[in-house]
């Protein structure tokens, strides 16, 4: 149930993770570090790559999950706890993106604008996914990869004609202590490397399993990075404007044709991705109640996506508090979850290898 | 287990047949949206707010479609014109699909980001829309009439096309790039400036010449080489004769523009909106119907608007707007006459000319600031009024170096006229600042408010043809 | 056998308490020696002419035997068994065989002479093949296990037979090719069909929904086929064969839901035309099922999805109709579903003229009367049109096009999305008999896309699929080339 391969790590790092930055995260990033912006992601970059090869690290000298690591160190209720503040962390981490979705959904999908109902299915549907464990997210991030790679390459294709690359420059004209500020900002949209810790235990680990799994991290990165480049050479001074990026990129090369808006497609297919990427917080937080609480996932599963759904609806004209709140107060949370305590678990007693 | 599934099952599906059939919960379907094709803005007559022109496609039960014009007056917003549309016309308008903004005169006098404000704040509209300003009103020229029987705004995009922009006839901007320049270091930006002629004005007298003849031609009687498509002679008053080059595209197959310029056509279907006319409430008049004197109406769009800082800085002509195409936009060949003396006889020669290279640098020499153009093209000759002989014609691709020189010389000094025209008012049409700031980031501060005074333009514009 | 002296008369009165029907009939004679014998047999179902010439004859001619050998040597009938058993010699009796009693020998010979009406074996009508085997199944096991057997002449070709149905006493063959198929999935079929408690078993979907591992899956359980050369073909692969009496749709498992893309025509083309066709089917349940959805929630919430000429067609056409996109789109494909259910049932006679009045009334005058609109009706044309490229997978089809329906018209564009991952989260953590219904897409197992998302060269096929786990993976051997993990 709870089984996951590495070669859908590697296609969740590689489809999944980029296709959680493309929606508000480009505008909050251009907002501080402008045409620097991709100095920025590459520190976020490098930090959760770390991260990422610490969980290879882990992997490869313990089949231990980091429930047992901690439970081997300090003791069953510890590790209980720390599992129900990690719930904790991912049920908030889920929020951000979770609204950005929303706001996206609205944007794109319709032209009149409808009430809450149009997004609360997807509740169902997050609940559905918590059920259903890790196996399923494995095994979506399967399916996920090529509709990531067919629709990312269509729109970023039709992008590039109307992209003047020469927007990034000056290199470093912005200062550093911007940019800076603009990785630390954004430090909320970095949450993969931690997802993936929690995968730890769930795999077995294989030959070679490291650099699949850095080498795909890598590619994601480097969609990203593509799409960031892209993003600001068509938008350059405006690009702080476009919220919903992807969204936006590619319309201008579709909108004279005689097909019309065939990008809206791709842009769909993309949206589906998004749907597939914003249910792993919820199922890890799910996983993570279940461990903490040593319950089945059906009930956890239904109260998280209840919960989310009413914040959904408390939080509804919200957005820009959340947005400041998450990035600009919270990043400190977000560093200790994502980044401090997955890297401390290297410090833990790993025992001895289980069978 | 089962039974919690089925019950969960059975509960979602009875919550959305209900919400099927019940089918209210605020979704406007498409019997009742009206289809905003074109959105005209004009300063409103007592000075305050706007007059706003709607062109609404309003397909009829046959099938077949039709459009007609509500104009919404004295708005403080363009935004609040758009919500009293739905007033006037009972139908919710729908902006997905208005691929024009048409600026009136007056507006360009004010920051015209003070009205495009609406179409950056809302996301209903895209800003892959073509912005223009036209010669009047836009409620005016939306009451034009095409001599194809398109609808204005229809008749207008087709103007504005990319292949129109590709031949440097027009300077076309959409909403995205003009608001990309407005708000970049330049803060400078151009946009086509639409004028409408009626057919029957345009055909009468002197004007009713071929237009790569030289109409309205300041010919030097000593015979110098003088590129001369248009007229030269500048000035508000100067009829730009490629109102007559889409004239006689629209009105005679066999017209001299088809045969000259063949790569010259429009790509798009016409809008499928029928030409039936409807009145639609106060300003309402479009489809069929001609002009006041039963006549059809061209629609010319070679000169350019230029603004600083979201105003009006200058108007180009025809020729400087091919030579700015030439030298900064998606411009890939162009036409253009040469008339030479040949024998004591004037001969013009029509070039086709494909560019093969547009560069500009901006560079420093002993401090100052240096800035090039360098553009190459090949050139052919693709018509000549005289009866050549058959080894002349033969010889088509091979341009006399005479010829292509004072192609060069004359391309040269309309770019220069560009230049110096927008710096003179501000506009830095070049983004010669934005330049600055990306490649001499270092020099930025020093350089930034005296560039377009302090910098040193230099042309290099070489023609060749085959050899 | 018992040696006791027992009367025949004692035996039929025995067997006649078991079986009271009107319908089984007692056949006495007496052998050369005048001792009786009796051939008990159900009306309609035994040969009797053979039934005279094979048992009655040569017993009559001779002495009475003293035990069953010895009568089983006198008689001329392949099929002879000793059975003492009355309730095993009823159901014997009542599955077309004979029960023979003969005085002195308690007991009975049950003799093979069942003979019923059976029908020709012809092309089944849901498979056509253009080029390709004709022959399909027919409603009798042992012709169908026959006709499995000729293609599959290998005595790793294994059944094992079972009876399911408390009143219907139904034959079940499980067949499988051993070491190709999955033991545990052999045993684990038997063991459910050997759990059925139902009375009666009429066709093998009965079957089907015992082995589902989820009954009330929208998605089929098993896999369905009606020509023996696809069972051969889907056995060879690693794919477990459930005949049952009375039916001639053999059923498969473990499945897939990609090998109803597979056409049996595939494998006879070239691989460049059969990747085509695969395509094809793809696209066509992609556009049946999406189609009619987007079509509603384009209207309804986002008229960016049309091209702009398109819109205004569509603009046109819809004015004055009284219902919304969505139940104009609703009511049309009920429509179609009442046609198709009424095609099939009807008479041939009346059927050109219904077709006309579906044709004409439904169609035509419906728009010309305001009723819907003539883009509706080519939508819901081509999905229903495009859905037959897999007739398999017609009824989901059918369902989930109405589903996506009816949630483009609630919720939009993001409904159908939201519906999309709801079904891919279902099929991907659907897994029946260890194989994983998605596979090879989810997980994936690349090799195996090669008879999948295309069609690969018969040479390149040269490996069973991943997916079924069996242990002899090859099927192919090149001259020339090792093979790996090779085993026959």
């Amino acid at each position: 149930m709870d089984k996951i391969k590495v070669r859908q790590i590697c296609f969740f790092l590689a489809a999944l993770m980029p296709a959680a930055k493309m929606l508000v995260y480009p505008t909050t990033l251009v907002y501080r570090s402008k045409n620097d912006l991709l100095f920025s992601a590459l520190i976020n970059f490098a930090l959760e790559g770390g991260i990422v090869a610490l969980t290879m690290l882990l992997a490869k000298k313990t089949k231990m999950t980091f429930f047992e690591l901690i439970s081997n160190t300090f003791g069953n209720v510890t590790a209980k706890i720390v599992y129900a503040l990690f719930a904790l962390f991912f049920f908030g981490a889920a929020l951000l993106p979770l609204m950005e979705q929303k706001n996206f959904v609205m944007q794109v999908m319709y032209e009149n604008v409808p009430s809450i109902i149009a997004f609360a299915p997807f509740f169902f549907v997050c609940f559905f996914a918590c059920v259903r464990g890790f196996k399923s997210i494995g095994r979506i991030a399967d399916i996920a990869l090529p509709l990531f790679i067919l629709s990312f390459a269509v729109l970023m294709l039709l992008a590039v004609p109307h992209a003047e690359l020469g927007a990034l420059l000056p290199v470093r004209g912005v200062p550093l202590k911007e940019v800076l500020k603009g990785s630390l900002y954004s430090v909320n949209w970095y949450t993969d490397g931690a997802l993936v810790f929690f995968f730890l235990g769930h795999f077995e680990y294989e030959d070679r399993a490291a650099v699949k799994v850095l080498s795909s991290y890598a590619a994601g990165c480097a969609a990203v990075l593509l799409f960031l480049a892209l993003f600001y050479g068509v938008f350059a001074d405006i690009a702080v404007r476009q919220q919903n990026a992807i969204a936006q990129m590619s319309k201008y090369t579709t909108s004279f044709t005689s097909l019309g808006r065939v990008d809206l497609f791709f842009i769909f297919m993309l949206a589906l991705v998004m749907i597939f990427r914003l249910c792993i917080p919820v199922q890890v937080c799910v996983h993570c109640v279940c461990r903490s609480l040593g319950v089945k996932p059906l009930i956890p599963a239904a109260i998280v996506s209840a919960a989310l759904f009413g914040l959904t609806l408390f939080l509804n004209y919200s957005f820009l508090e959340l947005q400041t709140l998450f990035t600009q107060k919270l990043w400190f949370v977000f560093l200790i979850f994502a980044y401090l305590i997955p890297a401390a678990a290297l410090l833990l007693k790993r025992g001895e290898r289980r069978a | 287990m089962h039974k919690l599934w089925t019950r969960i099952f059975a509960c979602a599906v009875g919550l959305l047949l209900l919400l099927f059939f019940s089918n209210d919960f605020g979704l406007i379907d498409i019997q009742e949206t009206a289809i905003v094709v074109a959105l005209g803005i004009d300063a409103a007559e007592n000075g305050e707010g706007y007059d706003v022109t709607a062109q609404i496609a309003v397909p009829a039960s046959t099938g077949s479609g039709s459009a007609g014009n509500v104009a919404v007056k004295n708005a403080k917003t363009v935004g609040e014109a758009i919500t009293m549309l739905n007033h006037e016309t009972g139908w919710y308008p729908t902006l997905v699909h208005c691929k024009l903004v048409l600026l009136g005169e007056k507006v360009t006098e004010k920051d015209v980001f003070e009205t495009l404000d609406y179409f950056l704040r809302n996301d209903g509209v895209e800003d892959s829309c073509l912005v223009a300003v036209c010669e009047g009103t836009a409620r005016q020229m939306f009451q034009a009439q095409s001599p194809v029987n398109d609808i204005s705004a229809s008749a207008i995009t087709k103007v504005l096309s990319s292949e129109a922009q590709k031949s440097g006839i027009v300077a076309v901007n959409i909403l995205k790039d003009f608001a990309k320049q407005y708000y970049s270091v330049s803060e400078s930006g151009f946009l086509p400036y639409i004028s409408v002629k009626s057919e029957a004005d345009s055909q009468g007298g002197e004007n009713a010449q071929p237009v790569f003849a030289g109409q309205n031609l300041c010919y030097r009687e000593n015979a110098q080489p003088v590129f001369a498509r248009q007229n030269l002679c500048r000035g508000e008053n100067a009829q730009p004769v490629a109102s007559e080059d889409l004239r006689r595209q629209k009105t005679s197959a066999d017209s001299p523009f088809l045969k000259k310029n063949k790569r010259w056509r429009p790509k798009r279907e016409p809008l499928p909106i029928s030409a039936a006319a409807t009145e639609g409430g106060a300003g309402g008049s479009g489809g069929q119907q001609k002009n006041g004197d039963g006549n059809a109406d061209i629609f010319q769009a070679d000169k350019t608007m230029l603004f600083y800082k979201g105003k009006r800085a200058a108007l180009l002509d025809a020729d400087e707007t091919l030579a700015y195409n030439l030298a900064d936009t998606d411009t890939g060949f162009a036409f253009g006459n040469v008339t030479m003396d040949e024998d004591g006889t004037p001969v013009t020669y029509t070039l086709k000319m494909k560019i093969s290279k547009k560069k500009q640098k901006l560079f420093f020499e002993n401090g100052m600031p240096v800035f090039t153009f360098d553009i190459r093209a090949n050139a052919r000759i693709s018509d000549a009024d005289k009866a050549d002989s058959i080894l002349g014609i033969a010889k088509t691709l091979l341009v006399d170096e005479k010829i292509l020189h004072a192609a060069e010389e004359k391309f040269r000094e309309e770019l220069l006229s560009v230049f110096t025209r927008s710096a003179a008012a501000g506009c830095d049409v070049f983004a010669l600042r934005q330049k600055l700031y990306r490649h001499h980031f270092g020099k930025y501060e020093k350089f930034k408010d005296t560039l377009l005074d302090s910098v040193q333009v230099r042309c290099r514009i070489t023609f060749t043809s085959l050899k | 056998m018992s040696e006791k002296k027992q009367t025949c008369k004692d035996n039929i009165k025995k067997l006649k308490d078991i079986l009271v029907a009107e319908d089984i009939l007692v056949f006495s004679f007496e052998t050369a020696d005048g001792a009786a014998c009796a051939a008990v047999y159900t009306d309609g179902m035994t040969d009797k002419a053979l039934l005279g010439e094979q048992v009655a004859r040569p017993l009559a001619a001779e002495r009475a035997p003293e035990n069953a050998k010895q009568a089983a040597k006198c008689l001329q009938v392949p099929e002879c068994k000793e059975e003492n058993d009355f309730t095993k010699m009823a159901e014997e009796v009542l599955a077309g065989n004979v029960a023979l009693f003969i005085d002195g020998i308690g007991g009975a010979l049950i003799l093979g002479l069942k003979k019923i009406s059976l029908r020709a074996i012809m092309e089944p009508p849901s498979s056509i093949a253009i080029k390709g085997p004709r022959e399909g199944f027919i409603e009798d096991i042992k012709t169908n296990m026959s006709l499995l057997r000729n293609r599959l002449q290998t005595p790793k070709l294994r059944f094992y037979n079972l009876v399911a149905g408390k009143q219907s006493r139904t034959k079940i063959a499980v067949g499988y090719l051993d070491g190709i198929a999955d033991e545990k999935t052999v045993q684990k079929i038997v063991k459910k069909i050997e759990e059925i408690d139902i009375d009666g078993i009429p066709d093998s979907s009965y079957v089907g929904k015992f082995l589902a591992e989820r009954p009330q899956s929208l998605f089929k359980p098993t896999g369905t086929t009606e020509k023996p050369d696809v069972l051969a073909a889907k056995m060879l692969e690693g794919r477990v064969a459930i005949l049952v009496d009375g039916s001639p749709i053999a059923l498969t498992l473990p499945y897939l839901l990609t090998e109803d893309f597979q056409g049996a025509q595939d494998y006879f083309s070239s691989p460049y035309r059969a990747s085509v066709s695969r395509f094809l089917r793809f696209f066509g349940v992609f556009l049946s099922v999406f189609l009619p959805a987007f079509y509603v929630s384009a209207q309804l919430f986002k008229l960016q999805l049309l091209p702009f000429s398109f819109l205004l067609t569509i603009s046109g056409s819809i004015q004055g109709i009284p219902l919304s996109p969505g139940l104009e789109l609703f009511f049309l494909l009920l429509v179609l579903e009442i046609l198709i259910e009424a095609s099939v049932r009807m008479p041939k006679y009346v059927a050109l003229a219904l077709s006309v009045i579906g044709a004409l009334v439904l169609g035509d005058t419906a728009v010309k009367a305001g009723l819907v609109s003539s883009s509706a009706i080519i939508i819901m044309a081509l999905s229903g049109i495009a859905a037959y490229t897999v007739p398999d997978l017609v009824g989901t089809v059918s369902v989930l096009r109405i589903a996506y329906v009816v949630v483009a018209g609630s919720i939009g564009t993001f409904g159908v999305l939201l519906l999309t991952a709801l079904i891919l989260y279902y099929l991907v953590t659907s897994d029946a008999y260890g194989s994983p219904m998605l596979a090879p897409f989810a997980p994936l197992i690349a090799r195996d896309l090669k008879d999948t998302l295309y069609k690969a060269s018969l040479f390149a096929l040269d490996k069973r699929p991943k997916v079924f786990r069996g242990k002899n993976k090859t099927r192919l051997k090149r001259t020339g080339k090792k093979v790996e993990n090779g085993q026959d």
